[in-house]
């Protein structure tokens, strides 16, 4: 007897339908499985066996075969061993064989019967809807996530028994209540850094046009904590988005226990240690990288010039291209990264350089270690501030300017939605994401700014690509003040924010 | 050509054989010398032990004409840079050529102040003429040879070797008739040059700093060891026997106050300035203005060229008005 059910196979964060189909007939008394299967799920049928006896149900004595189709897609992980049971149990009449009907089943098997977690079990939830499922059954650890998904039934089993129970009697198992004791997390606020008005300015204008940041300062002059705070300035996540960044995290195995939807931006931090393979993701089918943890977010790179050079340069595609194509051998794995990349240095290696009667360094060990960020990352950021270290007033909160991140983020908003209306008939949203084509389009300078940009351009050397950096930077001003036109004040603090050049960096 | 020198052997593999570094010198307008010929500068003939060859492109030094070394260290700070080419400035003015290492920092500087002025300076390199090194002072070793010359003891394709500098510190000291140490940090290749310059016979000045300066430490040494204080030009001229009085006729190096005429905001800003880099931040703490407007003035000043911006948003006065002004 022949007997069929879905099941669904991650490839990247896109999911690809399965059909588990198991036949049992007369013959001798073998089990094999079929359809281009890794070693992890060729071991499912003992697992399932097994899981099956200790319920006291014995496998019919009689050949059964077990495909996992579409055969092109190589099937990994445990996710197919409760599809596999379900298929068994309908094709040996243990449950009603019509139950198994649009119904996609996901889950690992325990040898007891337990129903293991698994990951990516969102966007496979959100697939099954999509193909026509009307139920879908997972883990019970996954429950959480699975029912964001809205108009289908999503039924959570923490053994096996309950998952057949379901199919004979319809009876859904009690959700595991779980009590979450967890501590409140420290709020950060913008408010809470002293000082550092430029650099708190620079930030602001990062945000709003999504332009990337670097923090150049002493040690101690708060440029990791005013990093962690840049993700409370953006705007709130949309559903869209949620649902985005919620999908990742689910196929990285990292959405949080308490709920089932990622909240807040993703903020992410990579020690400087970090592999290529880390940040881009890797692995033989790979998982999200850090660039793609943080979509939608910030990565946050401290200690820039220690990171190597390999990992580094890996960010110059996803810079341009907000994607990662990861291929390997049996497919090419996309895997989105739209983050806004925000950078931390030191001036030098002792990190006092230009004060002299600090900094203990030499010429060609500040030039050494400046060298260790290319030219073509550092054209990539289009903001750069130094910070200063922080004066005793400063400290004392005298000078503390009071704007909180709630009031800089709906300034943000504001002025988001005003690119977002401006390029609504570009496929970008943000000033940072103009091509030169578009540049002279949209960054419209008046006749006083012009003077000042033919002045700049020949006084500080600017290169072309410099140039249009800087007219992005300056658009993104002249938004926060809504105005059309580009004027004098915005192209000259743009300017001010450009970034490094190398004959700087002497 | 028996007399090698100091030139050991394993630097010796980079000397050609003669015909090949004859021909090598005539494709590069490189022009040499050795101790045995006439046109060999006779102050160099006097040192214990002189270059065997000199090689250099453009010109050597005018033995008549008085000559000044300014050395210091390379990381030195804004206001070291700046006193180096007004010293540099003055003393050219007065018909000095000035002589130097061609380093980053304060021998760049002194190198540009000579130039700026319009008068001969000399660079002595620690490795073949036909080398420019360090690479960010190209911008001299292409004016240079046109403005006085590129010397070197080294034949062409030497490389700047560590070992080879303090060697042609001697060649630095031995051209001038007075050194004029600008920054120097304690333990700096500077008074190399220095110790040198005594065994030679030559005199010392020393530019003074603050007390607490690591830069000025060096030359703070030196003045407690008996070196001259240069706190003008003016002072080594008259040791060269220059008539300054002459020359404080002549339109030159003039201080700049706040009389520029300026609008009275970028008035205000200038005068928050000095020599030593200041941040931004540090900057928008003493003016009334915010940010955006500071920014503005800052730039209105750059291009007025009265203000640079050292490093990364840390900002100094320009202080080298000069004949234009």
């Amino acid at each position: 007897m022949f007997t069929r059910v879905q099941a669904a196979a991650l490839t990247g964060v896109q999911v690809a339908s399965v059909w588990v189909e198991a036949d049992v007939s007369d013959g001798l008394p073998t089990f094999s499985m079929v359809g281009y299967l890794s070693s992890e799920v060729r071991e499912a049928q003992d697992r399932v066996r097994t899981a099956l006896r200790n319920l006291g149900i014995a496998m019919p004595p009689k050949k059964i075969t077990i495909n996992l189709a579409p055969t092109d897609i190589r099937k990994e992980g445990a996710r197919y061993d409760l599809p596999i049971a379900a298929a068994i149990l309908a094709a040996g009449n243990y449950i009603p064989e019509n139950s198994l009907k649009e119904t996609m089943i996901l889950g690992e098997l325990g040898l007891d019967g337990q129903v293991r977690h698994i990951t990516g079990v969102l966007p496979s939830v959100i697939h099954a809807k999509e193909s026509g499922c009307r139920i879908c059954i997972v883990p019970m650890d996954n429950l959480r996530e699975a029912s964001v998904v809205k108009e289908m039934l999503v039924v959570g089993v923490a053994h096996l028994e309950q998952m057949i129970e379901f199919f004979r009697s319809g009876e859904i198992p009690d959700r595991k209540e779980e009590i979450s004791e967890k501590a409140e997390d420290e709020k950060l606020d913008f408010s809470d850094i002293c000082g550092q008005e430029a650099v708190k300015r620079a930030a602001m204008i990062a945000v709003s046009g999504f332009h990337n940041l670097l923090l150049i300062g002493p040690p101690g002059s708060g440029k990791s904590m005013l990093a962690r705070r840049i993700p409370t300035l953006l705007p709130e996540l949309t559903e869209e988005e949620c649902m985005e960044i919620s999908k990742i995290y689910s196929v990285a195995g990292l959405l949080p226990e308490d709920s089932g939807l990622i909240h807040n931006r993703p903020f992410r931090a990579p020690h400087h240690t970090a592999t290529p393979q880390a940040l881009a993701g890797g692995g033989k089918i790979p998982k999200p990288g850090e660039i793609t943890l943080a979509h939608k977010g910030i990565l946050f790179l401290d200690e820039l010039p220690e990171f190597s050079k390999r990992s580094l340069e890996i960010l110059r595609q996803p810079l341009e291209e907000h994607k990662i194509c990861i291929s390997r051998s049996n497919a090419t794995y996309e895997f989105p990264a739209h983050f806004l990349l925000t950078a931390a240095m030191n001036p030098c290696p002792c990190g006092f350089y230009p004060d002299m009667n600090r900094c203990a360094c030499s010429a060609t060990e500040v030039i050494h270690y400046r060298n260790r960020i290319s030219q073509p990352l550092l054209d990539r950021m289009d903001v750069c501030v130094e910070a200063p270290a922080v004066s005793y007033l400063e400290l004392k909160g005298q000078k503390n300017s009071s704007l909180s991140s709630k009031e800089i983020r709906n300034t943000v908003k504001r002025v988001q939605n005003i690119q977002r209306q401006r390029y609504s008939k570009l496929p970008i949203s943000f000033n940072s994401e103009l091509s030169s084509k578009y540049v002279e389009t949209y960054c419209v300078l008046d006749r006083d700014a012009g003077k000042v940009m033919q002045k700049a351009f020949e006084k500080l050397q600017l290169s072309a690509r410099g140039y249009h950096r800087l007219l992005k930077v300056a658009r993104t001003i002249a938004d926060m003040e809504e105005e059309t036109l580009i004027r004098q004040r915005h192209i000259q603090e743009a300017i001010c924010y450009r970034s490094l050049d190398k004959k700087y960096w002497k | 050509m028996e007399n090698k020198g100091i030139i050991d052997n394993n630097k010796r593999k980079y000397q050609n054989s003669k015909m090949d570094d004859l021909n090598n010198c005539m494709q590069n307008e490189i022009h040499t010398v050795t101790r045995f010929e006439t046109n060999y500068p006779p102050k160099l003939q006097n040192l214990l032990d002189p270059p065997a060859q000199l090689y250099w492109k453009g010109s050597l030094p005018k033995e008549e004409r008085p000559s000044v070394a300014i050395v210091g260290a390379r990381l030195c700070s804004n206001y070291g840079k700046n006193v180096a080419k007004e010293f540099a400035y003055a003393l050219t003015k007065a018909g000095v050529q000035i002589i130097s290492g061609m380093a980053l920092g304060i021998d760049g500087a002194a190198h540009e102040g000579a130039l700026e002025a319009g008068g001969k300076t000399y660079a002595v390199l620690g490795c073949g003429v036909d080398r420019c090194y360090p690479k960010d002072n190209v911008h001299l070793y292409r004016s240079i040879p046109q403005n006085g010359g590129i010397i070197s003891e080294f034949s062409a394709g030497m490389p700047p070797l560590a070992a080879n500098f303090p060697q042609r510190n001697r060649i630095i000291s031995g051209l001038a008739d007075i050194i004029l140490v600008v920054e120097a940090k304690e333990k700096s290749g500077s008074l190399i040059t220095v110790d040198f310059a005594l065994e030679q016979g030559r005199t010392v000045y020393a530019v003074p700093g603050r007390v607490h300066d690591p830069l000025s430490e060096g030359c703070h040494r030196l003045i407690a060891q008996g070196a001259g204080i240069a706190y003008k030009p003016e002072l080594i001229l008259e040791e060269l026997h220059i008539d300054t009085e002459k020359q404080q006729n002549k339109k030159r190096y003039k201080e700049r106050n706040s009389k520029l005429g300026l609008a009275t905001n970028l008035e205000l800003v200038y005068s928050c300035l000095d020599l030593q880099p200041q941040n931004m931040e540090t900057i928008l703490g003493k003016v009334p203005f915010d940010l955006q407007e500071l920014s503005g003035i800052l730039l209105e000043l750059q291009f007025l060229d009265l203000v640079e911006e050292t490093t990364k948003n840390y900002y100094a006065r320009r202080n080298i008005g000069f004949d234009n002004f």
